[in-house]
């Protein structure tokens, strides 16, 4: 194995898409997916990537992954260029894509496998040793002889993931590995993830994900990407922490249609999601400091709205992302690809 | 390991796919079959119809067969990438740190295989149904002809996915495009000298034509005397050339649209 | 009643609309002429040269206009037959939209109506196209003497073929893993067994028994008829055009309440074992 202490390394990082004219995005025919991105993983780190959609989280992956160049910038990974030397940094990765498929329905869960194997020269015999074992570890011991296209779509991303790990890559990279399953499923591949990364402490995975708890759940260190730019960079944890000295509160309020306009220009407020439900709007509310809650209660009863409820919270990633972004991580983009 | 033995796991497990299909698919076989026997009969019954000798119901049944690997090479090598593409696999072969001529020639050798068994039943079938005398007077040469043919076909296939890929959704249409045409041009039911000697020595650089030709003249050597383009001899030497240029050119074709498609974005569909 | 009549009704719209939008990429120049004018064109030549290197009189064989009509009007056949069977897989396994279209609240025979009706138009640009290359390009000599028993066989056998490919399509739906081939396969067969190229005398008797009793034999005989001044099968001979004619009204309504009935079932079935979205593609 190569020797190298960051698994991957980005300096910045850079990717914009050029679109061609009847793409045009608003008049735009340019779009910054990855804007001066500079990012260190350690080897061994199970590092998570947080964003929204269309924040370039796969650009990210895809390039890191030799499957798309910068348009400036560097990119390590195991310590080797991806743009000047990608066929070596081929030999050290794999990459899993959530919501996709890999080969053909014709072929059994176990064959499909194999193929995949043989491309990267394991030997047959290796080969079917791993695909059980790791078909067993994801709950998929009875499919092995199950052809492709009978099995659900929660079970080909199954399949799919252990295609990623099948090779024993020493830096995975998992893009969205949850995306669109049920939670049981979800759950099943994040234990997987985990113990796999505990049985193989010297391998490296940078997974990325629009789930907070995904990421807080885990990573042991996250950074929070937005538009191309990355906005933080630590353990889940630590940026928890960094909030925890301002004071996060759920609101339920009545008789308002937009708070935000009501609270317009409040210098204490560090950051504030709404979001109606039943007749009712719920607020996202970073605060400065607790003592600063009494007056955004007085103004929002100046504008006709009564409390229904009030909690305080312990800050989540989410409330993190909010105090970075302005929004929340799950609110509706303009972007929906 | 060695590269060696890497390059030939990764064609035989890309080529495991296509043959597996052969008999898990049984019944496609039927269809598969089926469909080139139907057109090889009716232009048996329009050469019948103006009295043709009965070597020309042997050009229709010869045809048909070939029509079986032209699908082949059309629907299943130069469309396979691009549909490789739509299904997510290109990427991962991509990814692998494999050669990618090592994939391309495990998708010829399966689909080569497959085809050839459908293409066997056409001529018997069609042999027996029509009472075709297929009398082939120098075998090794007949063979090697058809090995060279299908070599150089499926070289022709291999650049076509590359430049297929880089047609994107029109490459459906391109495959369309090269059905009717590509049947009149490469002489599949006729002697395709009858097109003239221009004509039909530029429809060589399809390797079915010479290849054709060549199997022709083999097969009925006094009819096809004042029908043949060239010697056998040389037109095995053309189809050798277009097989060595044709691997050539598909293995430029590939890295050329790897580094385009890397640039712009294009390895997969857009915003996955 | 009316509601359903109206629900076909704004299925046959739908449909239409939707089947222009997809066909309608026909009208960019580079696909108009693969579609409407090489592939057409390069088929005639095939027996063009066919006829060249044997017949002794060439294009001037009396056969040839025959043939030459006969492969023209086939481009229907292929088109609509096997065109709106093949729609069917299409929408399902490349568009994924099978399932949309059945539950949006229309009738799924109106929309396979429409559907072929945009195929009938498309496919006519294309036989226009073929027919003007025979007249000026091979001398093929039509005549309009009997334009009353064009009009009547055009448009009945038309609607048949759109009757069968309705038919043919429902079939598809049900025979999941071959409905691709399926409209191939028919269009195919119907080549062959309709005497489209030959006279129907040479096929050995069960086939010639089987072209016979087919509804586009009926259909390519009246068409030769009405353009050439005389028909190709010497069995149908003794028929009078209006005895033809008749035959295919008889065969077109068949069609249609076959149509009706399978498509009823086979979307019965199809909804019942989740066909509509299923996707065998691999
Ligand atoms: N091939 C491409 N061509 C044009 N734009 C692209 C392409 N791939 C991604 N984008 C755009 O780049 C931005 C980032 O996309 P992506 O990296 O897929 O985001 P994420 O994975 O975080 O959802 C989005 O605006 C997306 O539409
Ligand atoms: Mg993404």
């Amino acid at each position: 194995m190569a020797s190298y202490d960051l698994a991957v390394k980005t300096e910045g990082l850079t990717r914009i898409f050029r679109l061609r004219k009847r793409e045009a995005r608003d008049g735009a025919r340019e779009i910054l997916a990855l804007d001066r991105v500079t990012l260190e993983v350690q080897r061994g780190e199970l590092f998570g990537l947080l964003g929204p959609n269309g924040a370039g989280k796969t650009t990210l992956i895809k390039i890191l992954a030799t499957l798309l160049l910068p348009t400036s910038g560097r990119a390590y990974v195991a310590g080797i260029d991806v743009v000047e030397n990608p066929v070596e940094v081929r030999r050290h990765i794999n990459m899993v894509v959530g919501g996709e498929t890999s080969g053909y329905g014709l072929l059994t869960v176990e064959e499909n496998l194999w193929m995949f194997a043989q491309f990267y020269g394991i030997p047959s015999r290796e080969a079917r040793r791993r695909i059980l074992e790791l078909l067993a570890l994801v709950g998929m011991a009875d499919r092995a002889k199950t052809k492709v296209y009978h099995l659900s779509s929660g079970m080909r991303q199954k399949m799919n993931i252990v295609r990623g790990f099948l090779t024993n890559p020493e830096i995975l990279f998992l893009d969205e590995p949850t995306l669109g399953l049920d939670v049981q499923t979800a759950r099943t591949i994040r234990e997987f993830v985990r113990r796999w990364l505990e049985e193989h402490p010297d391998r490296t995975i940078l997974l990325t994900t629009h789930y907070m708890h995904e990421a807080d759940e885990l990573c042991d260190r996250v950074a929070i990407i937005d538009r191309g730019r990355i906005l933080a960079c630590a353990a889940p944890w630590e940026l928890k922490t960094a909030l925890r000295q301002e004071a996060v509160f759920r609101l339920r309020v009545e008789g308002i249609a937009d708070a935000k306009a009501a609270l317009d220009g409040m210098p204490e407020i560090r950051a504030l999601a709404q979001h109606a439900e039943d007749g009712q709007l719920l607020l996202d509310l970073v605060l400065a400091s607790e003592e600063a809650l009494v007056s955004v209660l007085a103004r929002l009863s100046a504008s006709g709205a009564r409390l229904a409820e009030l909690r305080k919270e312990e800050p989540t990633l989410e409330d993190v992302f909010l105090a970075l972004v302005g929004r929340k991580l799950t609110e509706d983009q303009d972007e929906h690809s | 390991m060695s590269t060696v033995k890497h390059f030939l796991r990764t064609v035989v497990g890309r080529a495991y796919p296509r043959l597996v299909g052969v008999w898990r698919e049984k019944s496609w076989l039927i269809f598969d079959v089926l469909f080139p026997l139907l057109q090889v009969s009716a232009y048996v019954y329009i050469y019948r119809a103006i009295g043709a000798p009965p070597e020309f119901s042997g050009f229709a049944i010869l045809g048909g067969a070939t029509i079986a690997y032209w699908m082949n090479v059309l629907w299943s090598m130069a469309s396979q990438l691009y549909w490789e593409k739509e299904t997510g696999n290109l990427q991962l072969y991509l990814l692998a740190p494999t050669s990618r001529m090592a994939i391309l020639l495990g998708m010829a050798l399966g689909g080569l295989t497959a085809t050839t068994v459908r293409a066997a039943g056409v001529i018997l079938v069609g042999a027996l149904l029509f009472r075709v005398p297929l009398q082939v007077s120098h075998g090794a040469l007949f063979l090697g002809v058809f090995l060279l043919t299908l070599v150089a076909l499926y070289g022709l296939g291999m650049l076509l996915s590359s430049v297929f890929l880089l047609w994107g959704r029109e490459a459906w249409h391109l495959s369309n495009l090269f059905m009717e045409p590509v049947y009149l041009l490469a002489g599949f039911y006729f002697p395709v000298r009858a097109l003239g000697l221009g004509l039909a020595l530029a429809a060589s650089v399809i390797p079915i034509t010479l290849g054709l030709d060549a199997l022709r003249q083999l097969l009925y050597p006094q009819l096809m005397e004042n029908f043949r383009v060239l010697p056998v001899e040389a037109e095995m030497g053309v189809l050798a050339g277009l097989a060595v240029l044709f691997v050539f050119l598909a293995r430029g074709g590939l890295r050329f649209f790897e580094n385009l498609a890397r640039r712009e974005g294009r390895l997969t569909l857009r915003g996955q | 009643m009316m509601r359903r009549l109206r629900e076909a009704w704004q299925g046959i719209k739908v449909g239409t609309w939707l089947g222009w939008q997809i066909e309608s990429n026909w009208t960019e120049p580079f696909l108009f002429a693969i579609y409407a004018v090489i592939k057409p064109v390069a088929g005639v030549l095939i027996l063009v040269v066919m006829y060249l290197v044997v017949a002794k009189d060439g294009l001037a064989n009396p056969l040839f206009p025959h043939v030459f009509l006969g492969t023209t009007f086939y481009l229907y056949v292929v088109n609509v037959l096997s065109g709106v069977s093949w729609t069917v897989v299409d929408d399902r396994e490349h568009y994924g939209m099978l399932k949309y279209v059945y539950l949006a609240p229309m009738h799924f025979y109106g929309y396979l109506l429409g559907r072929g009706m945009a195929k009938t138009l498309l496919a006519t640009l294309s036989v226009l196209v073929t027919l003007l290359f025979g007249v000026v390009g091979l001398g093929v000599r039509l005549s309009l003497d009997d334009p009353k028993l064009l009009v009547g066989a055009l448009l009945l056998g038309l609607a048949s073929l759109a009757f069968y490919g309705i038919l043919l399509a429902g079939v598809s739906l049900l025979i999941a893993r071959h409905g691709w081939v399926v409209g191939d396969v028919v269009a195919g067969g119907l080549y062959l067994l309709c005497g489209t190229a030959f006279p129907l005398s040479l096929l050995p008797w069960p086939l010639r028994a089987l072209g016979l009793g087919l509804p586009p034999t009926h259909w390519l005989e009246a068409l030769r008829r009405a353009l050439l001044g005389s028909g190709l099968h010497s069995e149908l001979s003794r028929l009078t055009s209006a005895q033809l004619l008749l035959i295919l009204v008889a065969t077109t309504a068949l069609g249609g309440a076959l149509s009706v009935g399978i498509v009823g079932v086979a979307e019965r079935i199809a909804v019942r074992r989740g066909l509509l979205d299923m996707q065998t593609m691999y």
